[in-house]
């Protein structure tokens, strides 16, 4: 081997050296660039694009809900919710004191959250920006916030009955929120994007977005001031006879439009606690649930019933409006032995509210003077049978088909063997009755006879432009003759009768005074409490309102439909027949 | 006039023009105009390239701005709601001595009647 002079390998072996290792390093490289650029490419590639590439659920925007002229009943915003990684919170104790303070928390159960083991705490959901921003610009280490959509009620607690309201994931609970839920909540987007380190999205990266389909506007038929007043004067009700509730339903009688629905208690939609304090305590009373007993509570009508037990012998021409009944009595005993005296009460059998003499009366008489027995001489000659078929023409024991969920259907008590329920039924009691089906059922005779299915929204909206809800569900019930009589008889209650408190300025006022004892269902007795009602129609001479109010255990000195609801259906009625541009009857004062 | 000859005209008789293989100096232009083609449409494609990536992030940026003005948008119209209530209003209007008008008048007119001069319309249609 040739060396050179100082031992060392001759230059020419060293230069192949090098070389070879130059070229086996290069051939390394590119190996490697073959590995990476085409065998393993696709490999490498999708891994990389897995990486950037993302797919986020876009929640759609849910619908608005407004009363009948526009104004805002229920709307989403953004708000923020702010939540930390308590692995990488520092000082626990700290941020609880400085998160709680600002956002109103329990300061121990923000410590708990924070020093839990869990990798993601909420501190709070859905507070305001900018208080959010608020507590971020602190600068705590572990705390994060992120955009959250949030249901809004601009109104508080006027309509929220009719709203109802959203749970904290903003589905629908309760009111058209629930039951137009399907509409309302929209349908969800998806976004497929390459992003940034930073979340960003590239741009000109690849990109599939299907958006979000917001959900539909409900337009509701409520009358935004209508409702509020109503609401008022439930309250003053309440206030001032010392009753339990208060409840309203106003109809549009030719449409079936639910102008107002509500009363008291009332609740704030967002909170969902009540407005009476005598509901904010650690027992509140049944009444105080979150409850629209408008639609879904049941009460005894009383003597309002007596409408269709008159309206049908009418009907079938078992009598007129001019047939004398001989010889009614102020108490009626169909089963022996049935009446008796309780605390100096007769009670027991069927007895007129006022005593009198046994005297002849006339069908009108009968229905002006609200007069028990009178009422019952007239279903004899109708019959049981023909009697429950009226009943239910009207739409009592069944559901009225009110978009709102779990409508009651109310009750037929004629259970068999029960000869005397006929006559209960006749004045109001063995049947029980929503608000709602008593105002549709005047509706109907104030609308010609036609029945007509009451509902809360006229028409949604959407990208595509407005829709009419569902066709109504219409049914002559009695002949417009018929109607026109009742009308007549309506009239007379008010003016010469019961109803005088009902009275309206400047308007024919028709309607009917039902005052029934409330039934105690654990001793199946009746109670010395009252259900006090009024329905009633105005302008009589061109029906265009019907107000049914229920107050629930008046004081006793206020205990009849007369003395309470009557005079709260008046200033209803009122405002109704004002929003509406009622033109006034001539000659009324 | 005596027509002149060329001294040497007789020495080239024999001469002849024949094609030569002639040295051309390379055309330089059209790969100018190649090359500069090249260059111009690589960097219009770098502009035009960079100009989509800006309005990509523009886009992007609007995007974000319509988003927050929607949203802005939307709390206002919340705010509007609520200054709106009439739960809000009523009371406001009672401590002003406001109150729910009363019965309502109104003033029933016979079409029928010939209108008072004031308000007669004239022959062009107006008043």
């Amino acid at each position: 081997m040739v060396t050179s002079d100082r031992g060392l390998p001759p230059l020419r072996s060293r230069i192949a050296v090098v070389g070879i290792a130059l070229v086996l390093g290069w051939a390394g490289m590119g190996y490697r660039l073959v590995e990476i650029q085409v065998v393993k490419a696709p490999e490498l590639a999708s891994a990389g694009l897995n990486q950037r590439l993302v797919t986020r659920d876009l929640a759609p925007q849910r619908g608005k809900v407004f009363d009948r002229n526009g104004d805002l009943l229920a709307m989403t915003v953004e708000s923020s919710t702010l939540f930390a990684v308590p692995t990488q919170v520092e000082e626990p104790l700290y941020i609880a004191q400085q998160v709680g303070n600002f956002l109103g928390v329990d300061v121990d159960v923000l410590y708990e959250r924070l020093t839990s083991d869990r990798e993601f705490v909420y501190l709070k959901r859905q507070v305001d920006p900018a208080l959010a921003q608020e507590v971020l610009d602190l600068g705590l280490r572990g705390v994060y916030s992120h955009p959250e959509p949030t249901r809004y009620y601009p109104e508080s607690a006027v309509a929220s009955q009719v709203t109802g309201f959203v749970d904290i994931d903003g589905v629908g609970l309760e009111g058209v929120e629930l039951f137009y839920e399907e509409q309302l909540r929209g349908v969800p987007g998806r976004a497929v994007f390459e992003r940034a380190p930073d979340g960003t999205p590239i741009p000109q990266g690849i990109s599939d977005i299907v958006p979000a389909t917001p959900g539909v506007d409900l337009i509701t038929t409520i009358d935004l001031p209508l409702q509020y007043r109503s609401q008022k004067a439930c309250q003053e009700a309440v206030r001032t006879y010392s009753a339990e509730g208060c409840w309203v339903v106003v109809l549009h009688v030719e449409t079936g439009e639910i102008l107002a629905l509500g009363g008291v208690p009332e609740f704030d939609p967002v909170t969902r606690s009540h407005k009476d304090p005598s509901c904010i305590t650690e027992e509140p009373p049944p009444r105080c649930t979150i409850f629209n007993f408008a639609v879904r509570g049941i009460f005894e009508p009383g003597s309002t019933q007596k409408l269709i037990t008159v309206a049908a012998a009418l009907e079938e021409g078992e009598v007129t409006i001019g047939t004398i009944i001989p010889d009614v009595p102020d108490q009626l005993e169909l089963k022996d032995g049935a009446c008796g005296l309780r605390r100096g009460e007769l009670w027991g059998c069927y007895a007129d509210f006022t005593r009198h003499e046994t005297v002849d009366m006339s069908v009108a008489d009968i229905f002006a003077q609200s007069s028990n027995i009178g009422t019952i001489m007239v279903a004899e000659k109708l019959g049981q049978t023909r009697q429950v078929e009226y009943i239910e023409r009207f739409g009592l024991g069944v559901k009225t088909g009110v978009d709102f969920t779990a409508e009651a259907s109310g009750i037929l008590n004629f259970e068999a063997g029960c000869d005397i329920c006929w006559a209960s039924a006749a004045i109001g009691y063995s049947v029980a009755a929503s608000p709602l089906q008593m105002a549709a059922a005047y509706a109907a005779i104030a609308n010609q006879g036609v029945w007509t299915t009451p509902h809360l929204v006229s028409s949604t909206v959407d990208v595509h432009g407005s829709t009419e809800v569902a066709s109504l569900q219409t049914r002559q019930v009695v002949s417009s003759g018929t109607a026109r009589l009742m009308l007549e008889l309506l009239e007379r209650a008010v003016v010469q009768g019961t109803g005088t408190g009902a009275m309206v300025a400047g308007y024919r006022v028709g309607g009917k005074t039902g005052t029934a004892n409330k039934l105690d269902l654990a001793t199946g007795q009746y109670t010395d409490q009252t259900w006090a009602s009024f329905v009633g129609i105005a302008p009589i001479s061109n029906p265009k309102i019907v107000v049914a109010v229920v107050i629930d255990n008046p004081h006793k000195d206020f205990r009849t439909g007369g003395l309470s609801a009557a005079p709260v259906f008046a200033h209803v009625m009122e405002q109704a027949l004002h929003r509406i541009g009622a033109t006034p009857d001539a000659n009324v004062r | 006039m005596t027509a002149l000859t060329h001294p040497n005209q007789s020495n080239d008789e024999n001469l002849r023009v024949i094609a030569g293989k002639r040295f051309r100096r390379p055309t330089l232009a059209p790969w100018m105009v190649v090359v500069l083609i090249g260059m111009v449409a690589f960097l219009g494609l770098g502009f035009a390239r960079t100009s989509l990536d800006r309005s990509a992030f523009d886009l992007a940026e609007l995007n974000r701005e319509i988003a927050t003005q929607e949203a802005l948008n939307r709390n206002l119209r919340l705010q509007v709601a609520r200054m709106e209530s009439p739960a809000r209003i009523a009371p406001l209007a009672d401590q002003l001595g406001l109150v729910i008008p009363g019965q309502v008048q109104q003033l029933m007119v016979d079409l029928d009647e010939p209108l008072p001069p004031t308000i007669r319309t004239n022959d062009k249609g107006t008043n």
